[in-house]
């Protein structure tokens, strides 16, 4: 196959939900024989909605996939395996009770005497790729029992035993420690130079610049470029993800802190499968100051927002509120102590989706004698709220009794945003606030935490946007493998340094590391 | 009562349990097949019903028992397709697709057997010793003191149901296709990824639950009521679910399980032939057990999820 | 525009499930019927009128029968309602008819109380009696995560031989052919609305008086709303600090109640002594109803009213003709399947909402575009 060729080229891909939402706008895209491609964009972009039409997951609404010179028409995976695609997916396709040989040969599984598995065949070829490409597993464990790291290369084995010459990689890295990413590095490298073709979707800039041949970058549903990875700095690829028009600054007064709000401390959680995923974690955050949560995802912020939300137990430690524990307290007990919540997960914890906009805000107060006489609701006075909050945080909806879920990702996140700031909380607790969101809402957003943590309140802030951390938080503390790895409360950060402690390159004394907690 | 206790290890009524047990057997097969591809079948109890006047109604027209089973094994599919259609095509939600089913079952049979032959409620004069399953002495067995009065001169279907047991335990775990109905059930989205058709599997899945919920039908009105009557699958499909539930989806456990409730149901026609007994109340003791039997499973399931999260809420 | 299109299509897909499934009833019809035509007449207009040789005439008995038809479905109807709301599958509307029919019809024996306050402390024991039964699956839910749907299902059973038992050995009345009580006291007895035979009781304004009540505490209250949103997302309601366990609790109670209380008006409306011995099939039908009123309480004296006469139609076609009165259960159940079913008519659905997208992105640009491209929020 000559190098040059192109092996897959989409063309003018749009995509339309059945809930209205438009994730592809005439997105062209186009990848060469046997070159490593970025594929990326922020969250929300359409990077994942395109690799799922291209793997025959989605079809798209409208435009063409031409895949080796021919025109394809994919209406199931089957179909883009038979030519040569495989996706290895960002929340791992495995079937955790299933051995991992079960897993490989999955729905084309060797057979004796025709009919029944032929399972010595199904380890024998595991083992013959696994030694093939160097992608070492074990055949036989159950893949419920097994790391990460091994999870992905048997979703690597999986797709290429099915005959892949084209692998999409949906961010491979993002659950993967600095040595599993260095490794599955090596192997992307060398199943280039065998001749794969490899799409690889990604945030990290520093990866795309080091592992990748050319880059799409895609923004709002639209191809914004293409880019030969040497001809493009970090810099300038993060200003065509974002933008040229958003000026990321947040506008903002030197914090003075006072009275310790949430006091966390020794928090220890350990996970289902007998990881220790919160690791002796102790920390404060005062009133009016904003402590950002920072690390790579998957080193334990999930777990200490779940726990503080008594969403999950922890195994030892504490969490208190104004002295009073959080620990395994009902969750409206929880915001009547003043502590309010953006989920992470907004259409499973933030809304409820085929419910009205209205049935959304008022989900955390509908008890309160304001709304109520008797056993009745006042209408007009949840109709009144209703109506300030959708002025007051410009929800764009025809009506309060518009179904949230067909409003757009930011102005449903706007609706939940105006339901858990509006109820003068003393701790805020945001998880992602802005993921995969319009400019406007992200910056509404941002500007509102800042103007509540000047009021008074305390404010926890997890975020995987490291920008999003480093420009909001007064101080910040970096999460590695449970543990807190660093913190800072000079306003002295820089990427470069961040990502050194978030990787695990580097780790504060335990003295700097105690400074984060006040109490 | 102790004449009752005496009966109760005696060759007969042990006999009598494996009879018994014999039709739940088939349906909490049939419910555990499903299960394991993520289906819950709870059109059970009508695909019974029907299947078993279409057992009756095929034999009755080819004057062939054999025949009679297959026709009720075909029918089945057919329902366990239709209700895949409707549940996996059409998005109704499964247990509404389910009830549908048992509505068929409960007033459409009736119609159809007033359709088919102008009788109404049961099938009565039609039934004759050639249109039922026969009944079997296995060699050598039969020879054994007690064992062989418990084992031997069963229905052929009674030993096709201990069968399937088997049957089915080869089928979920050394077949492609039970591969397939694992991955399915437990994550269909792995599935789906490596070209496995969900949509395929779960038709699949619920065909062969239609076709086992079928041989039960048959055993019903082909065997155990020798001949077809409205009111006689009385919650078996039911009490199949719970019981699929507690035996863990496992085929060996539902075995177990449904052995379980043979034995109240058989302890039940033991009890009620006595006197100053009730027999509404013994025959309340098969629902009640499973009611039961379903409470302990809770708590030992309960007891071991307690260790690590409290909360995981699912839609 | 969206939302406008939106309940159009939603009109016209139930319109068509129901055409649907009356078709597959009449597919039946011409299979088993000698004289198909004159079936179908009486399934569809055979209800409201009268057909004699003078001609056609509005027949208001039978109207007034449907009327009573609707007493007991729409209580189940509203049962399933906030059970189904809660996103609860519990089936046992079925044996809590029965139980409140039987306690309701019991106590109309045995009470004494010389007044119309007989009658309503018959009616209300029923009620909580039902509410109490609902108790058993709702917690056993909740507690233990047992399944609601295997459990209410063992229930209705457990209900049927408990009531059979008592029935036989304690209250029947032993000079009769057949098993029932002594007859109920003339106190106890639900007063018809209307001259004749027709059964339309007082039952039918409690009925929708309850109807009413039950749209209020649904979309009105704290509870109903509570119950509803768990429906919809637990998770959503569990992290807005709504107490998730109680409320299921209370929706299967209510659910309960409201069945005991239809049972009881249908028993010591329609009976003079209590005589069911078997599962009455009104928690089913509920389920219908339920289906057709997508959830909404509002909805359920028109679902109701269909279903009866529907009943009323298949009951005429089997007394004037060749068709078994069991048709209504092969319509019901193909309503069941259309009704209930999402994609039906998806295709059409999907090009509504690709239109209309294109529409609403069309019309921002232009907006924008107006505005001089400088806000786009």
């Amino acid at each position: 196959m000559e190098q040059n060729e192109l092996v897959v080229q989409m063309k003018g891909i749009s995509k339309i939900y059945p809930n209205g939402v438009a994730a592809n706008r005439d997105v062209n895209f186009s990848v060469k024989a046997g070159e490593i491609h970025a594929l990326i964009g922020e969250n929300g972009a359409g990077k994942s909605t395109l690799m799922k039409i291209l793997f025959g997951l989605e079809r798209p609404t409208g435009g063409e996939i031409i895949v080796n010179g021919e025109p394809v028409h994919f209406s199931s995976p089957t179909d883009a395996i038979e030519k040569g695609i495989g996706m290895v997916h960002q929340h791992f396709m495995l079937v955790p009770s299933l051995t991992v040989a079960e897993n490989i040969v999955l729905g084309m599984a060797p057979r004796k005497s025709g009919l029944f598995i032929d399972y010595k065949q199904a380890v024998d070829l595991t083992k013959e790729y696994a030694e093939q490409f160097n992608l070492h597993v074990e055949p036989t464990a159950r893949v419920a029992d097994i790391a990460a790291g091994m999870k992905q290369k048997v979703e690597i084995l999986k797709a290429l035993v099915r005959g892949a010459r084209v692998l999409i990689l949906d961010e491979p890295t993002a659950i993967l420690t600095t040595q599993e990413t260095v490794g599955l590095f090596r192997e992307l490298k060398e199943l280039k130079a065998k001749g794969f073709t490899i799409i690889f979707i990604s945030h990290k800039l520093n990866e795309i610049k080091e592992l990748t041949d050319r880059i799409t970058i895609m923004r709002g549903g639209k191809t914004v470029g293409v880019y030969e990875t040497d001809s493009i700095t970090e810099q300038e690829i993060s200003g065509l993800m974002v933008g040229r028009d958003v000026i990321l600054t947040v506008e903002k007064d030197q914090s003075e802190p006072k009275e310790v709000v949430l006091q966390v401390e020794d928090l220890n959680f350990v996970n289902e499968w007998d990881k220790r995923v919160l690791d002796g974690v102790t920390f404060s955050v005062r009133s009016g100051e904003i402590v950002g949560i920072a690390g790579v995802e998957g080193n334990g912020q999930r777990e200490l927002v779940d726990v503080l939300f008594s969403l999950k137990l922890p195994e030892k430690g504490s969490a208190t509120v104004g002295g009073k524990s959080l620990i395994g307290l009902p969750q409206a007990m929880i915001r009547e102590l003043g502590v309010s919540y953006i989920p992470e997960d907004r259409m499973t914890f933030g809304i409820a989706d085929i419910a009205t906009i209205e049935e959304n805000m008022i989900s955390d107060r509908f008890n309160q004698k304001r709304f109520n006489r008797g056993p009745l609701f006042k209408m007009n006075e949840l109709h009144k709220e209703t109506d300030q909050l959708i002025v007051d945080y410009s929800v764009l909806c025809k009506s309060r009794s518009q179904e949230v879920g067909m409003l757009s990702g930011g102005n449903i996140q706007k609706v939940v945003v105006a339901r858990e700031f509006s109820s003068d909380p003393i701790l805020i607790i945001a998880d992602q606030p802005t993921r995969g969101i319009d400019v406007g809402a992200t910056e509404m957003i941002r500007k509102r935490l800042v103007e509540l943590s000047r009021a008074g309140a305390a404010v926890l802030l997890v975020s995987a946007d490291l920008n999003e951390v480093m420009e909001l938080s007064d101080s910040l503390i970096v999460f590695y493998e449970g543990k807190i790895a660093g913190y800072f409360d000079d306003g002295q950060w820089d990427d470069i340094m961040m990502g050194e402690y978030m990787l695990g390159l580097k780790r504060q004394s335990d003295e700097e590391i105690a400074r984060a907690s006040y109490a | 009562m102790l004449s009752l206790l005496q009966s109760l290890f005696k060759p007969d009524f042990l006999f009598a349990v494996l009879r018994i047990t014999a039709p739940i057997l088939f349906a909490t097969l049939a419910a555990v097949v499903a299960e394991r591809a993520g289906v819950v079948n709870i059109g059970l109890e009508g695909m019974m019903m029907i299947t078993a006047l279409f057992g009756f109604l095929f034999s009755y027209w080819t004057q062939s028992w054999v025949l009679g089973v297959l026709g009720a094994i075909m029918v089945g599919v057919l329902l366990g397709l239709m209700m895949g259609f409707f549940a996996l095509k059409l998005k109704t939600d499964i247990i509404l697709a389910g009830i549908a089913i048992n509505m068929l079952g409960a007033g459409g049979t009736i119609f159809m057997l007033n359709m088919f032959t102008g009788l109404r409620g049961n099938t009565g004069n039609l039934v004759s010793p050639n249109l039922l399953i026969p009944t079997i002495q296995i060699p050598l067995i039969n020879k054994i003191p007690i064992l062989g009065e418990i084992l031997s001169g069963h229905a052929v279907l009674t030993y096709v149901a201990f069968l399937c047991v088997f049957l089915v335990w080869i089928l979920i775990y050394k077949t492609p296709i039970g591969l397939n109905i694992r991955a399915v059930g437990e994550n269909p989205d792995a599935a789906s990824s490596v070209g496995v058709s969900v949509l395929k599997i779960k038709y699949i899945a619920i065909g062969i639950s239609g076709g086992l919920a079928g041989l039960g039908g048959a055993f019903m009105s082909m065997y155990y009521s020798q001949g077809w009557n409205s009111g006689m699958v009385a919650g078996r499909g039911f009490i199949a679910l719970a019981a699929q539930a507690m035996g863990r989806g496992e085929p060996v456990g539902a075995m177990l399980s449904s052995l379980l409730f043979g034995l109240a149901q058989a302890l039940r026609t033991k009890v009620s032939g006595l006197q100053g007994v009730s027999s509404f109340l013994v025959s309340m003791i098969p629902y009640a057990a499973t009611l039961l039997g379903l409470v302990a499973y809770s708590i030992s399931l309960k007891r071991k999820a307690r260790k690590h999260v409290i909360k995981v809420v699912k839609n | 525009m969206r939302d406008k299109r939106m309940t159009m299509f939603n009109m016209l897909r139930g319109a068509a499930a129901i055409a649907l499934a009356l078709g597959v009833g009449a597919i039946f019809i011409f299979l088993s019927s000698d004289e198909p035509l004159t079936a179908l007449r009486y399934l569809l207009i055979g209800p409201i009128v009268s057909f004699r040789d003078s001609g056609v005439s509005f027949n208001a008995q039978y109207l007034f029968q449907i009327f009573a038809g609707m007493i007991p479905i729409t209580f189940t109807g509203l049962a399933v309602c906030v059970m189904f709301s809660a996103n609860q599958f519990n089936l046992a509307a079925e044996g809590c008819v029965l139980a409140g029919g039987f306690v309701g019809g019991i106590l109309g024996v045995y009470l004494n109380i010389n007044s119309g306050w007989h009658a309503v402390v018959c009616v209300l024991v029923a009620t909580v009696v039902g509410g109490l039964i609902m108790l058993i699956p709702a917690l056993l839910k909740v507690k233990l995560g047992s399944s609601e749907m295997v459990t209410s299902l063992m229930l209705n059973f457990i209900i049927l031989y408990i009531a059979m038992h008592y029935l036989n050995f304690h209250f029947a009345d032993r000079s009769k052919g057949s098993t029932m009580t002594y007859p109920f006291k003339p106190t106890a007895i639900i007063p018809s609305l209307v001259p004749g035979n027709s059964k339309m009781t007082v039952g039918i304004i409690v009925a929708l008086l309850a109807t009413v009540l039950i749209a209020f505490f649904m979309y009105r209250t704290r509870w109903g709303y509570s119950i509803r949103m768990i429906g919809i997302n637990e998770s959503f309601s569990l992290y807005s600090g709504m107490k998730v366990g109680s409320t299921i609790v209370l929706a299967q109670v209510i659910g309960g109640m409201l069945a005991g209380m239809g049972g009881s008006l249908e028993v010591l409306g329609r009976y003079q002594t209590y005589l069911w011995r078997d599962l009455p099939g009104y928690g089913w039908v509920g389920i219908t109803i339920a289906i057709l009123a997508k959830n909404n309480p509002a909805f359920v004296p028109l679902a109701a009213f269909f279903i009866a006469y529907l009943n009323k139609g298949c009951l005429l076609m089997s007394t004037y003709c060749d068709v078994p009165v069991e048709m209504i259960d092969i319509i019901q159940a193909a309503i069941f399947l259309f009704f209930a079913a999402e994609q039906f008519m998806s295709g059409f659905r999907q090009k509504l909402v690709v239109k209309t997208t294109r529409e609403d992105l069309m019309k921002l640009e232009t907006q924008r575009r107006l505005e001089g491209g400088s806000n786009n929020a």
